[in-house]
């Protein structure tokens, strides 16, 4: 095979498979164990936040918990202690497998992982003690964020390493995500702290930053990820090949080009330049078509051997968070219209939107992973179906009950904001009933960190050492790939 | 065959065509902007802001107010800003030079304050009683009480005259004791009254009646 995009995950045989997992197996377990931790602290703030925005006399007028500090809290720690070591553990798993090599400087990503967490623990604190900078996404003081890019320097310097090395043969689809993710994020993180948070620049050019910012956080590294372990881990679990390579490549471009450029929608009729509300509206309409083609690519993939979605935990998170991510962008895209816009620019769809990309997508994608990538790091399975089965129903719920809610209540009360006739005072109090759904989905998905953090407790202190894989239902036929290997 | 320095051309052209539009056209174009002489006053516009309204952004971003507060006017006739009131223009890049960091919102779950100052009037102990308890200037409210700004002392001989006074509710204080602000909340207070975007701006003139 000497195609430069191949459609083969892998062809390594069972042995060398194993050796490179068992030499990836420190530094991803650090990553995702921490992110575990970071999830539940996250979802519990999620949930202080949601409550006092219900019944504002929760907690009140306490300096640390007052609601906008809990909300930064939520949304910054989801960000960067959840999700970002998510991904960089599936990325390094991922680089080693797909580059055919095992992990080489192993200390140097275990020493990022630690420098990493501090930097979180540190972010996270000084948000609580009023030292936020309020930017979305950005929160973290500026004392925070170099710790976060030490650290991240490591990383990526490991990951090109690692490519540097790769075995010859093409490049699957999924090392050219990673490849491209591992790039945009020190470009992202790098540029917006420097311009907004270090030493900030004058603040008429800050609204524009900040939306590539945060735009480009979700649309350049966190989607680029998941997709790499969708496409990777659906393959594996069917054992057919990708369905199309041109369907993957025109995925891939698109996504680039216009994800990079919708952040301007996200603030149309605001104090930035017209050609950048257009270009983004442009951008988030033009979104559709990597959503099309990495949709239609992954389903044509899994055509007729939908079947082990109903048992294997991997495939059915996978799925979930592909179909959110399509969903997402179709939303993302009508949302963006300008006539649609005036009405739910300052609206509760906006979270509805954040819950549905970052949980809804992301957090549901990385669990696939995650439950895919753990057991052939410690070399036994999952301790209990039940559980994972547990995790699924209270997560899908959970963000159902957010999503739902929000953008049912994002729509009445974004047209109470916009007709003249209606008072200010009457769009809290259409929003109220839908806030609550909210809260209790923001409930759930705390249930749902806790019992995924716990399952992954066990999976680390094997509580049962369980040989045969965790299944959630029946399983009709055999898997290509054992699920130990 | 390796094709990987291609795919790092092809990503480092996109990021870096986006990279140039939407970081450094902002940073080159917005980033120079200044202050318009104002010729009825002699001074500028956007006018400059007192010493306190500086601290008091400080503190408005550390409680992260802008997670339910907006500070932009969008144009008409697309949406309804104006119409509903929150200000009597588009607030445009040039609005910003007051402030050290720009924070636009993305939500109104609480009300746009870009002409705060214009409509809260000269009544400065309202204001501190509408942030020491919300609920009881607008008992629908869902805005939280930030009392942590200010401290109950008791009255040594003639009250302060910088005490926060008819407050009725819950948090009102024991007879003998009276609520003083911090300087944190004096100064979230001056940067709210500077909120005003009253001024016209050559790219953003003040809408007159047709």
């Amino acid at each position: 095979m000497s195609h430069d995009l191949s459609n083969q995950p892998d062809n390594l045989t069972a042995a060398e498979r194993a050796q490179i997992d068992s030499s990836t197996s420190g530094a991803a377990l650090l990553f995702f164990g921490s992110s575990a931790f970071w999830l539940v602290f996250a979802s519990l703030f999620d949930v202080i936040g949601a409550i006092q925005l219900t019944y504002p006399s929760f907690l009140d007028g306490i300096s640390f918990l007052t609601y906008g500090r809990v909300v930064q809290t939520a949304t910054t720690v989801m960000a960067y202690g959840f999700a970002t070591p998510a991904a960089i553990g599936i990325a390094v798993w991922l680089t080693a497998r797909l580059c055919k090599v095992p992990l080489s400087h192993h200390r140097m990503l275990v020493s990022a992982g630690i420098v990493w967490n501090l930097g979180i623990l540190v972010g996270a604190c000084s948000i609580l003690a009023g030292n936020s900078t309020s930017f979305a996404l950005l929160s973290f003081p500026a004392f925070a964020t170099p710790i976060l890019f030490v650290s991240y320097a490591l990383i990526a310097i490991w990951v090109l390493f690692t490519f540097n090395e790769r075995k010859s043969g093409g490049l699957f689809v999924s090392a050219w995500f990673v490849f491209a993710a591992v790039m945009a994020f020190p470009w992202l993180f790098g540029t917006a702290n420097a311009l907004l948070v270090w030493n900030p620049v004058a603040a008429p050019a800050q609204p524009a930053i900040a939306l590539w910012f945060s735009s480009g956080f979700f649309n350049l590294w966190l989607v680029p990820v998941g997709v790499a372990a969708a496409f990777y881990i659906i393959p594996k679990s069917t054992g057919l090949p990708v369905a199309s390579s041109n369907l993957s490549l025109l995925g891939f471009w698109t996504l680039l080009l216009f994800g990079a450029w919708t952040g301007g929608a996200q603030i149309i009729g605001g104090p930035v330049p017209a050609w950048i509300t257009s270009a983004g509206v442009a951008a988030s309409i033009m979104m559709l078509v990597p959503a099309l083609a990495i949709g239609l690519n992954l389903h044509l993939t899994l055509d007729g051997h939908y079947a082990p979605v109903a048992w294997s935990p991997a495939l059915r998170f996978i799925v979930t968070g592909i179909g959110c991510l399509v969903t997402y962008w179709i939303l993302v895209a009508i949302n963006s219209i300008p006539g649609v816009n005036a009405m739910t620019q300052f609206s509760d769809i906006n979270r509805a939107l954040y819950h549905l990309g970052h949980f809804g997508f992301f957090a549901m994608t990385a669990f696939g992973a995650i439950y895919y990538i753990v057991p052939r790091l410690t070399g036994h399975e999952w301790p209990c179906a039940k559980f994972i089965s547990l995790h699924y129903w209270l997560a899908v719920t959970g963000f159902g009950f957010i999503v739902s809610g929000l953008i049912l209540g994002g729509l009445i009360q974004g047209s109470a904001l916009s007709q003249t006739i209606i008072t200010f005072r009457s769009s809290v109090e259409f929003a109220w009933p839908f806030r609550l759904t909210a809260m209790l989905g923001s409930l759930l998905i705390l249930a749902s960190a806790v019992n995924f953090a716990m399952l992954l407790i066990g999976i680390l202190l094997e509580t049962h050492k369980n040989q045969a894989p965790a299944l959630m239902a029946e399983r009709e036929e055999n898997s290509q790939e054992p699920v130990a290997v | 065959m390796n094709k990987l320095p291609n795919i790092f051309v092809g990503i480092f052209v996109i990021f870096g065509s986006a990279w140039l539009g939407l970081v450094n056209y902002p940073l080159k174009n917005l980033g120079n902007l200044q202050p318009v002489p104002d010729e009825a006053t002699g001074g500028v516009l956007p006018p400059t802001v007192s010493g306190l309204a500086v601290a008091g952004h400080k503190v408005y971003a550390a409680n992260g107010c802008v997670e339910c507060h907006s500070q932009q006017v969008r144009f008409a006739p697309l949406t309804t800003d104006i119409a509903k009131e929150l200000g009597k223009r588009q607030t445009v890049a040039r609005d910003y030079l007051r402030e050290k960091t720009a924070l636009p919102g993305t939500l109104r779950v609480g009300q746009d304050l870009s002409n705060y100052g214009a409509r809260a009037g000269e009544d400065i102990n309202a204001i501190h009683r509408h942030l020491y308890e919300p609920r009881s200037v607008n008992p629908w409210s869902n805005m939280p009480s930030y009392c942590f700004l200010y401290n109950v002392v008791k009255i040594q001989g003639q009250p302060s005259n910088e005490a926060v006074t008819g407050l009725t509710g819950p948090c009102a204080p024991k007879p003998g004791y009276e609520v003083v602000p911090t300087e944190k909340a004096k100064a979230l207070v001056a940067y709210l009254l500077s909120l005003n975007q009253s001024y016209p701006l050559p790219e953003s003139p003040v809408a007159t009646a047709k």
